[in-house]
């Protein structure tokens, strides 16, 4: 009862002074919406990723060189390592072998990357992946071809080439080169299929099939002198019952392999999902972090404006003294005076990161997803930062002296 | 028993040489449904008084009960409350606050109480018709005249029921018709058994009193029962022992005169008092805040 006559008070006030009030918002407004838009960008990219990699069925397991996650002694993941990817090494044809060869597995296709600029003409493609792979692999992923179709055991060794969809628009121009031919390294391959577009993963930029050029694994051997560089095998498990003890079965074949040591990772789809959502929650975190520093600005004026507005009231504060009102009355009143100037900034914060948002998703490839407890939360931190910063004018406009109040001209 | 006694109290402002003594060992006591008029030059101390009878202010010295309770070193909390409950202020300056409207102005410390918003409003409707302002519920402060915002101040010291209304040159900024006004309401609640404190500089006003009290230096120096419609003698004797000079004085009524009456005069008026040894006892006590 008692609050909602303050709210009602406040709203009066802040009205009775619209621009002041409006640009002390400006600093709430700009922390919330930034905060929003980034936890919002990051939720939409968690969730395109969740897609991507749910879609590639859960007995699906993924090798790679390097120690990207920590385990514990029961094989549950309890860190990332956020720096593993930057050198990894590389597999050879052996750990390709020894997965094969594991019980529970069912079929393997490794990426075996070709160092090596695609040329077409006159042009290059400095920015695309050039990898080896078996026939397999677009079964295994699940992915099917716009144009043409994926190499067959029966062209294991032709120079053909299979390419993401970004490829056929930068380097040749065109959407179905079917037949046409680039150079990799001197040697002459032609185009035999085009992928359907893989769905975009930002922030994963190792992944980006629609920018790869893909060749049958022997012919990639070639291209590259005989050298082997696997960065990535794919294993398929018979069934998703058989998937972890395969994917154990992996792990403790190449640990033997490599003399006991685990310098790879292991990772079911699930898994995958894990390691992906907790990098995704550091960088998030971070860049909101950054975002909220925004919001503590933002505090800092509301709390000069409460000065402002305790010291203008001096008059108002003695009288509502006199006519009883307790300290702890006029202390309830200014604090939820910048309560409200923060919450109402807080959610036109909101309404601004909607807008935002929109303009995100017209103009990049991102999805950002604002979730009802984005919402929630937001607005209960602009609250707490009208608290926090509404205190100190609060109890200086509470512990005013009456007297000297009411004389205050 | 009194409702309001005040025993030895005193206060001082500053340290040292700086001392000044406000209110100087004062007793002072009010019965219910009296209207005491305080009457004296500028800086006698009629506000400190008011503002310590008031619980605004605390005395330096001395002991202050108000309604049988022992009032003077309460906490801020509780002295809000006694407010809240059993005094209302009118002031010079009126102090209605400006973003409320009438209504609500008036129902202000009815919400400090926590009643609903329905319940103040109605209250403070039927107080407005008291004072004359039903037609100005909806008003802003700003939009009335001098007179009628104090007769809204007045709807407001009124609508708590309380047992003291204290009210501090009432009539200081309005002009004689307005004042004349502002007295005849005063008039009417002391008659309905209200108590009534005021201060004023106007002689004429004392005729509404039912107590005149005079004071000098942070001291009573004459207090007298008075009939209504009189004033009474020691006032009259202050009044025209000074000439009204200007046209402007005597339109103004004796009030411009009053605040620039010599302290020589005051003092040989002081010698036919009764009270003669409170000059006597300040002198000491000025003596001993300079040790
Ligand atoms: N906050 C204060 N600090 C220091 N001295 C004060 C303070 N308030 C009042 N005084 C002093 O106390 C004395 C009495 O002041 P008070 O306001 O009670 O006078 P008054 O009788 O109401 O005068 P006026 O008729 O001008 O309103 C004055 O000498 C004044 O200077
Ligand atoms: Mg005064």
């Amino acid at each position: 009862m008692l609050l909602s006559r303050n709210i009602r008070l406040a709203v009066s006030s802040l009205r009775s002074s619209k621009w002041r009030s409006y640009l002390t918002m400006l600093g709430i407004i700009i922390g919330v919406a930034s905060v929003v838009v980034t936890v919002s960008i990051g939720e939409g990219v968690k969730k395109q990723v969740v897609k991507q990699i749910n879609e590639l069925g859960p007995e699906l397991i993924t090798v790679r060189p390097g120690t990207t996650v920590q385990r514990d002694e029961n094989g549950n993941i309890v860190g990332v390592n956020l720096l593993a990817g930057i050198n990894p090494g590389s597999f050879s044809e052996k750990e390709w072998t020894a997965i094969t060869e594991t019980s529970g597995v069912q079929s393997t296709s490794p990426l075996n990357v070709v160092s090596g600029v695609p040329r077409y003409q006159d042009k290059t493609m400095p920015n695309s992946i050039v990898v080896g792979t078996t026939d397999n692999f677009a079964a295994l992923i699940g992915q099917e071809l716009d144009y043409g179709a994926f190499f067959s055991d029966n062209d294991k060794n032709e120079n053909t080439v299979v390419i993401g969809k970004r490829v056929a628009d930068e380097l040749f121009g065109e959407l179905a080169p079917i037949g046409k031919s680039i150079q990799v390294r001197g040697h002459t391959l032609i185009v035999k299929g085009i992928f359907k577009q893989f769905p975009s993963t930002p922030l994963v930029a190792s992944n980006d099939y629609n920018s790869t050029i893909f060749m049958p694994y022997e012919v990639s051997k070639k291209v590259s002198s005989g050298q082997v560089q696997i960065y990535q095998i794919l294993a398929k498990a018979k069934d998703e019952k058989t998937a972890n003890s395969a994917a154990a079965n992996i792990r403790s074949n190449l640990t033997k392999l490599h003399g006991g040591e685990e310098d790879f990772t292991v990772l079911k789809q699930d898994e995958n999902l894990a390691v992906v959502s907790n990098m995704l929650n550091l960088l998030t975190a971070f860049i909101a972090g950054v975002a909220a520093i925004s919001l503590l600005v933002g505090g800092i004026g509301v709390m000069n404006i409460m000065l402002v507005l305790v010291s203008e009231r001096t008059r108002e504060i003695g009288v509502r003294k006199a006519v009883g009102a307790t300290n702890k009355q006029i202390l309830t009143q200014f604090l939820v005076e910048s309560s409200v100037l923060c919450v109402v900034g807080g959610l036109l914060g909101i309404i601004l990161s909607v807008i935002a948002n929109y303009l995100i998703r017209v103009f990049t490839d991102l999805q950002p997803v604002i979730t009802i407890p984005i919402i929630l939360i937001s607005v209960g931190i602009a609250l707490i930062v009208g608290i926090i910063f509404g205190t100190t004018p609060a109890v200086i406009a509470a512990r005013k002296d009456p007297i000297e109040s009411l004389r205050y001209e | 028993m009194p409702v309001i006694e005040l025993k030895d109290v005193s206060k001082l402002y500053g340290f040292g040489d700086a001392t000044t003594v406000a209110l100087d060992e004062v007793n002072f006591s009010v019965e219910k449904g009296e209207f005491v008029a305080i009457m004296g030059p500028s800086g006698s101390g009629k506000s400190t008084l008011l503002n310590i009878i008031g619980l605004l202010d605390k005395p330096t010295h001395g002991t202050y009960d108000l309604g049988g309770r022992r009032v003077e070193r309460m906490r801020a909390n509780r002295r809000s409350k006694i407010r809240r409950d059993t005094i209302g202020f009118i002031f010079q300056s009126f102090n209605l606050l400006p973003r409320l409207n009438v209504l609500e102005n008036v129902a202000l410390p009815l919400a400090y109480k926590g009643k609903t918003q329905t319940k103040r409003l109605k209250q403070a409707g039927a107080i407005l018709e008291e004072v004359g302002l039903a037609d100005r519920e909806y008003f802003m402060p700003k939009q009335l005249s001098g007179g009628q915002t104090q007769r809204v101040a007045i709807a407001r010291a009124l609508v708590n029921n309380p047992k003291i209304i204290i009210a501090d040159e009432p009539t200081g900024n309005l002009d004689s018709a307005s004042s004349l006004v502002i007295m005849e309401l005063l008039d009417k609640i002391h008659r309905d058994g209200n108590t009534i404190l005021m201060v004023t500089h106007n002689p004429e006003l004392t005729k509404y009193a039912s107590r005149v009290v005079f004071m000098h230096d942070g001291s009573i120096v004459a207090d007298e029962m008075s009939k209504f419609g009189e004033i009474p003698g020691f006032i009259k004797r202050r009044m025209y022992s000074v000439k009204i000079k200007t046209q402007e004085d005597k339109l103004k009524g004796v009030s411009a005169v009053m605040k620039a009456i010599p302290d020589k005069n005051t003092k040989n008026d002081d010698s036919s008092n009764k009270k003669q040894k409170k000059p006597i006892k300040k002198y000491k006590r000025k003596n001993k805040a300079k040790k």
